[in-house]
């Protein structure tokens, strides 16, 4: 799972072009969206595209997200259950 | 009150009907054109669409177009509805040579720059496609079918565009520049725009139900449509009555984010307001609304607040025909008029299909077709990205006859009595260096055929946070947009407009790139929210959070005139007091390719550059300004005659800023130089070629009138620097066809 969790947070930071951010800065359990990283509703969309194209995870309503994304952790433990690839 | 604007004409092709009998036929009947996907090539076939029921083949057959000459689907659909609109209307040719044409599109040539564009890199099998791109090209297809307009232009502000479009005209009519305006849009179906709102997830598997509790998207649609709207005084002088009066209208930018609506609606609110005091009517005249009604949660829940703020208790029944026609995004504006025109002249309510459940916190839509009180006054709202807000107020015929009676004197006769308005600042960041006036002293001459834009340090506006998903050409506009409100010490512009040629290009490619290579699955949303052209005028509104009126020009290379005659209108009717003009084009090293051989990049003696650049227009006389802007004329293919009544408005200038490289000249030229001799300057020779460069020659003639001097370099060869500089002309020509002319005056 922590591999996983390093994963995760290398890919956010590329796929959401975080320029001044580290994996180190993002804390495993703190709110992602909002406080946190202030991330967007497009970058929730930008999310979804990453999981489908890394893990295989297809879904299908934008507010599943809402959940899946509170934190890095929740978001690993997600992808550990779902992925298809 | 304002003079009353008539509608006289009205055309409009979409999945529920040809012409406007089979429209109205549907609508009656509750005949969906939503249904599953027959003419577009994509492998989304879980999407409902609504097509129009014919192939592009059939639609050029039945034009006689020629099989070989190029032709889209966009300009096709535009030249059926368009033939319509002037059938009705009687619009002979004379009269079309009188009138403006404004022409409203998105997606423009996509349908085949998608299908062409690892041929337009590779090879040259589809070069020909490669100048249909734009939406520009568009425009001039749909209306060079007919013959020549007075003036063309062309609307992209995405979902709202083809209603801006429609305002556009209104206010070409009010300032009195033509009397006759045809106006509507035209967008097509693409893989392009399909893939792109499936990034967004904002696409129903279903068939769409606006207002419903269980909406969960939107239905694509395509189509066109078209009004001719003219003076009392041209009705009548060409024997027409009108159909129907385009009673107000208001524009107004929600500030909130590039792809959603805020809670409130405020963006859908003000223009409402806007629309219902330009009519002169309060919300209980309101017998009908024709709601933007996506059937997107976010949407619907937005526009229900917005109406019910507005109209209390006197909500008059409302629906969305995107139950019928799909959302036909950009065209959806002049297509959803066209349904108000056709339910007030048979009085008939439109219904909202597949409407079942109450939303908690929204409007309950109407499901009966018989109105409770006659349909006098109805309001259609389209809003579009960026919260691009805009709202009609349409009126049965009748009205006009009262409106006649109150009314202010005829327009007609107002032009050459314009009020001044002066330019308070002007900025750019192109290929000299950026936010600085430095080119005038020590320019930066180059030979290279293509230059990119030397960049600022963007920090300074933007955190890190924020410029995350931002493409370079964004971050340029905001630059010089900041720092010409802050010049000019205005905060909250009353309106912000922009014209920009092809918009953010690299983000365009980005997603072209993807649909050709890797095929329909993982689009990003980020590169399609960034190709949408307003994307760059949104951002300012939504960075400064100004509500005010919002527009996006995407007209080839007299993209940024469109803007700035658009300002300049709205300025001398009274409708604003300050505007922010931009002029945004950025290149990549791809798409300066493609031009080349496309034919308009790469020739010899000229450098491709990028522009950004930013005026502040205001009404109000400054003692900082830089100069007087004192005319905006634009024709297309004009006459002699055209070209001489511009040049006696004119009268002498004492130099004449014009788009040509050196020697290069246009007998245009020689007319506007016949009797006072003037200096000849260039411009591109420092800035460069790009879509957007006039801005920049609107730019620095502002700056020779303020620092009253001419640098060297400016000189056309045989020219020496002239003896005062009072009057400048700056003049554009974009495909040896469409001109612009701004005076300038020193303040």
């Amino acid at each position: 799972m922590e591999e996983l969790i390093q994963d995760l947070k290398g890919k956010i930071i590329e796929v959401l072009n975080l320029e001044d951010v580290t994996p180190e800065d993002i804390e495993n359990d703190a709110p992602l969206f909002g406080e946190g990283l202030g991330l967007d509703s497009i970058d929730a969309l930008e999310l979804i595209v990453m999981m489908e194209k890394e893990y295989g995870i297809k879904l299908k309503n934008p507010a599943e997200g809402k959940e899946i994304f509170k934190s890095v952790s929740v978001m690993a433990q997600f992808i550990s259950e779902n992925r298809t690839k | 009150m304002n003079e009353p604007i008539l509608i006289t004409g009205m055309g409009i092709v979409s999945a529920i009907g040809l012409d406007c009998s089979e429209t109205l036929a549907s609508l009656r009947a509750g005949k969906t054109g939503i249904g599953a996907l027959r003419f577009l090539k994509t492998d989304h076939c879980e999407f409902p669409v609504a097509e129009v029921q014919i192939s592009t083949d059939e639609m050029a057959a039945r034009l006689g177009i020629p099989e070989g000459q190029p032709r889209t689907r966009t300009q096709l659909m535009g030249i059926m509805a368009l033939g319509q609109a002037l059938e009705q209307a009687q619009l002979t040719d004379e009269d079309r040579a009188q009138a403006a044409f404004v022409f409203a599109t998105t997606v423009g040539g996509m349908d085949m720059s998608e299908q062409y564009y690892l041929d337009f890199l590779h090879n040259d099998l589809h070069n020909d496609y490669i100048s249909q791109h734009d939406c520009g090209a568009s425009t001039e297809g749909t209306a060079d079918y007919y013959g020549p307009f007075a003036s063309v232009s062309t609307l992209s502000t995405a979902c709202s565009s083809a209603a801006n479009a429609i305002i556009n005209g209104a206010n070409v009519l009010r300032s009195g520049l033509h009397e006759i305006a045809v106006v509507g849009g035209s967008e097509c179906l693409t893989k392009f725009h399909l893939n792109g709102f499936n990034s967004l997830m904002i696409l129903d598997e279903e068939q769409c139900r606006p207002f419903d509790e269980t909406r969960a998207g939107l239905n694509l649609g395509e189509g066109a449509a078209f009004l001719v709207i003219e003076t009392a005084a041209s009705a009548q002088r060409r024997g027409v009555k009108p159909i129907a009066v385009l009673e107000g209208y208001g524009n107004a930018c929600d500030a909130y984010h590039q792809t959603a609506s805020s809670p409130d609606g405020e963006g859908a609110f003000l223009a409402m307001k806007e629309a219902l005091t330009d009519a002169g009517l309060q919300p209980s005249d309101i017998n009908y609304i024709n709601a933007h009604g996506t059937g997107t949660p976010n949407n619907d829940s937005s526009e229900s607040q917005a109406m019910m703020r507005l109209f209390g208790d006197a909500l008059p029944p409302v629906s969305s025909t995107k139950s019928f026609t799909g959302h036909t995004t950009s065209v959806s504006g002049s297509i959803e008029t066209v349904i108000c025109l056709l339910a007030l002249q048979e009085q008939f309510l439109p219904v909202n299909l597949g409407w079942k459940h109450q939303m908690p916190d929204g409007i309950t839509p109407v499901m009966d077709p018989t109105p409770q009180r006659p349909l006098r006054h109805v309001l259609c709202n389209s809003f579009g990205f960026g919260g691009n807000d805009s709202s009609l107020v349409l009126g049965h015929p009748h009205n006009a006859d009262a409106r006649l009676t109150h009314s202010a004197p005829s327009l007609a006769g107002r032009v050459g009595v314009e009020a001044p308005i002066f330019i308070t600042a002007a900025t750019q960041v192109s290929i000299q260096e950026g936010l600085s006036e430095a080119w005038m002293e020590s320019p930066i001459l180059y030979e290279e055929p293509y230059v990119r834009s030397l960049d600022v340090d963007f920090k300074q506006w933007l955190s890190p946070g924020e410029s995350r998903r931002m493409g370079k050409l964004l971050k340029r506009a905001l630059a010089t947009s900041l720092t010409a409100m802050k010049v000019s010490g205005v905060e909250h512009p009353d309106a912000i407009i922009t014209g920009t040629g092809l918009g953010c290009i690299e983000n365009t490619e980005i997603l072209l790139m993807h649909l050709c290579t890797e095929g329909e699955e993982n689009c990003k949303p980020t590169p399609f929210m960034q190709s949408t052209h307003n994307t760059i005028s949104s951002l300012v509104s939504i960075h400064t959070h100004s509500h005010g009126y919002n527009a996006t020009y995407a007209h080839k290379e007299a993209s940024f005139d469109c803007a700035l005659e658009d300002a300049w209108m709205q300025l001398q009717l009274g409708r604003i007091r300050t505007a922010l003009v931009g002029g945004h084009d950025e290149m990549t090293p791809q798409y300066f390719g493609l031009l080349r051989k496309a034919g308009y990049l790469g020739q010899p003696g000229q450098v491709a550059g990028e522009t950004a650049v930013s005026l502040m227009l205001d009404a109000q006389p400054s003692v900082d300004a830089l100069c007087r802007l004192s005319l905006v004329r634009r024709c297309y293919r004009p006459s002699g005659e055209t070209i001489e009544r511009i040049a006696n408005e004119i009268g002498d200038v004492d130099a004449i800023v014009t788009p040509f490289i050196s020697k290069e000249t246009s007998p245009v030229v020689d007319i506007l130089s016949r009797s006072g001799r003037p200096t000849l300057l260039q411009y591109k020779n420092i800035f460069g070629e790009s879509y957007s460069a006039y801005g920049l020659g609107v730019y620095a003639a502002a700056h020779l009138l303020h620092r009253q001097m001419v640098p060297e370099t400016m000189l056309v060869p045989g020219f020496r620097c002239p003896d005062q500089l009072e009057r400048l002309l700056v003049m554009n020509l974009s495909g040896d066809k469409d001109y612009t002319f701004t005076l300038l005056e020193k303040a």
